[in-house]
């Protein structure tokens, strides 16, 4: 296919396929911990890294975006340990301090709007080789630790208290999450943007669950949703003449109805078989 | 060398804790409490909401820091050595419906601390999971998710988890909150046998009068100091109860059904 002799569609596409399945992946344990805003948090914090990194002349504001997101959530973590105040009222004061910060520092810069809708919408056909490199290297480690991790994790995602009489050092693992978590985050933003982020960590696992009958079953199938959405967006996006994040986002919401239609054909087929 | 005759030696101590002190906030929750808990006993923490029960057992799970005191179970401080010796049943898993860990999954993170359970094969751990299976009667849901389970099969599933470690004491919180009467009755009638075939230390932390009436071979009140401690007919009378939760609590035992004695709260 023509398209593909472009090397711009190659790294989006490869950027797509790396990032697609860790999201997906770690999403399952994102969504069971009731972390989704977390998620959101942590996107929108990157907002005032990419605006600090431009500002101290960063080229490319990936390192700087990445730093940021881990101090908001460190602060979130700090905040919620520290106060008596609520996750979700500490998590909506560094959101919106984090994209008030991020949005007066980008207004001293020149080419505010450019920069603006970059990040906040994503731009994947413009990503470099080392972008591809980044996002290759992140998937294979952050998915290898999960996976070394998973009885761990698994047991965390059940009962913290459990988990630490089960020997497991639960401070230790739930910082581990976090820090995969922000930088999954923060990388993704070039695929999808701020807005739209948290649907590949959030959207897959919800698609998987309508199919999938055990743990096991949702972990492999949320990974494969992540996979061909992110994947078939990027493809969709460049001859629908479409931008690539909102095209992957759509996909996903997509892949939802469809798995929802067909978890609902499923069931009333063997209530039917089990009535006759 | 002088031999100490058997009888004399003192039995083996399954908790020992010393002058404990635990603060929440301005609120001094626990303010000097001394247990000693024999080995081999079935032994229930009652006491008011409020009273430090569940903060008592946080402590002895290590979960809660001390201001004050000592804790040690089976001889030593709460740590990751010793808990590999502990199972613990808590009172209920938060968990969201999205996951949809299965009760196989689940009883399988606990076979094996390096291999993952996603790797397992369902008739390999059917075959580690026989034995408990048929003990606490878990098989007919072991494909369900455990999210989706009455507060009976859960605990079931729970006690199941906590035996495949072999545990030397086993600590339970309110374990029949959230369970209708009759599943109360036939948990506790499972806790006895457990006890008996395992020969473990059991420690319920239960507001259930009656049940530990029952069931228990010693009883602690508790609410921030323990206030009475003993058997159950010794600590069960209307003045014991009295001190431990500030009303008038009188356990009556009339006989119906197979002549067991039941306990009421009136506030007086």
């Amino acid at each position: 296919m023509f398209m593909w002799d472009d090397a711009f569609m190659q790294r989006a596409l490869l950027v797509a396929l790396f990032l697609g399945p860790m999201c997906g992946l770690l999403g399952v344990f994102v969504t069971a911990r009731r972390m989704s805003f977390f998620s959101d948090t942590v996107a929108h914090a990157a907002l005032a890294g990419v605006a600090l990194g431009l500002w101290f002349g960063f080229v490319d504001p990936t390192i700087p975006m990445i730093l940021f997101s881990l101090v908001v959530a460190g602060a979130m973590l700090w905040l919620k340990e520290q106060t008596d105040l609520l996750t979700d009222t500490v998590m909506a004061l560094l959101l919106s301090g984090s994209v008030a910060l991020g949005l007066v520092v980008l207004g001293m810069l020149k080419g505010f709007r450019q920069h603006l809708d970059r990040y906040l919408f994503g731009d994947i056909f413009s990503v470099g080789w080392t972008d591809v490199w980044t996002a290759l290297a992140a998937s294979v480690s952050v998915m290898t630790l999960i996976f070394l991790n998973l009885n761990s994790l698994t047991m965390l995602s059940t009962h913290e208290d459990l988990a630490h009489v089960s020997g497991i050092p639960v401070k230790r693992l739930n910082y581990l999450f976090i820090f995969f978590l922000t930088v999954t985050v923060a990388l993704s933003i070039r695929l999808l943007g701020i807005m739209l982020v948290t649907s590949l960590v959030v959207i897959p696992p919800a698609a998987a669950r309508s199919l999938a009958r055990n743990l096991r079953q949702q972990i492999i199938l949320s990974l494969l949703i992540g996979l061909l959405a992110s994947g078939g967006g990027v493809a969709l996006s460049f001859p629908l003449d479409k931008p690539g994040g909102p095209t992957i986002t759509l996909t996903l919401v997509g892949v939802f109805f469809a798995s929802l239609a067909i978890s609902r054909i499923r069931s009333n087929w063997r209530s039917g078989v089990q009535e006759v | 060398m002088a031999c100490i005759p058997l009888n004399l030696i003192p039995p083996p101590k399954a908790i020992e804790v010393r002058n404990l002190h635990v603060t929440l906030g301005d609120t001094a929750v626990l303010r000097g409490v001394n247990l000693d808990v024999p080995a081999g006993q079935v032994v229930a923490l009652i006491g008011p909401n409020g009273s430090g029960k569940t903060t008592l057992l946080r402590c002895l799970l290590g979960l809660q820091p001390i201001q004050e005191g000592e804790v040690r179970l089976l001889g030593a401080p709460p740590g990751r050595d010793v808990m590999r010796r502990i199972g613990y049943v808590p009172q209920r898993l938060s968990l969201d419906r999205s996951f949809i860990l299965s009760v196989r999954e689940f009883l399988a993170l606990k076979l094996s601390r390096t291999r993952s359970w996603f790797w397992h094969r369902h008739r390999h751990t059917d075959h580690q999971l026989a034995e408990v299976m048929t003990e606490l009667g878990v098989e007919q849901f072991l494909d369900r998710p455990i999210a989706g389970l009455s507060g009976g099969q859960l605990q079931r599933v729970l006690i199941a988890f906590s035996l495949l470690a072999k545990p030397e004491l086993l600590l339970l919180d309110e374990p029949t909150a959230g369970v209708d009467t009759p599943g109360e009755h036939s948990f506790y009638e499972l806790i006895t046998s457990i006890h008996r075939r395992h020969k473990l230390t059991v420690v319920l932390v239960s507001h259930d009068l009656s049940m530990v009436y029952r069931h228990a071979t010693w009883v602690y009140a508790l609410n921030g100091v323990i206030c009475c401690e003993g058997s159950p007919e010794h600590v069960m009378n209307a003045e014991s109860l009295k001190m431990a939760y500030g009303i008038h609590v009188t356990p009556y035992h009339h006989h119906h059904h197979e002549g067991h004695p039941h306990g009421h709260v009136h506030v007086g």
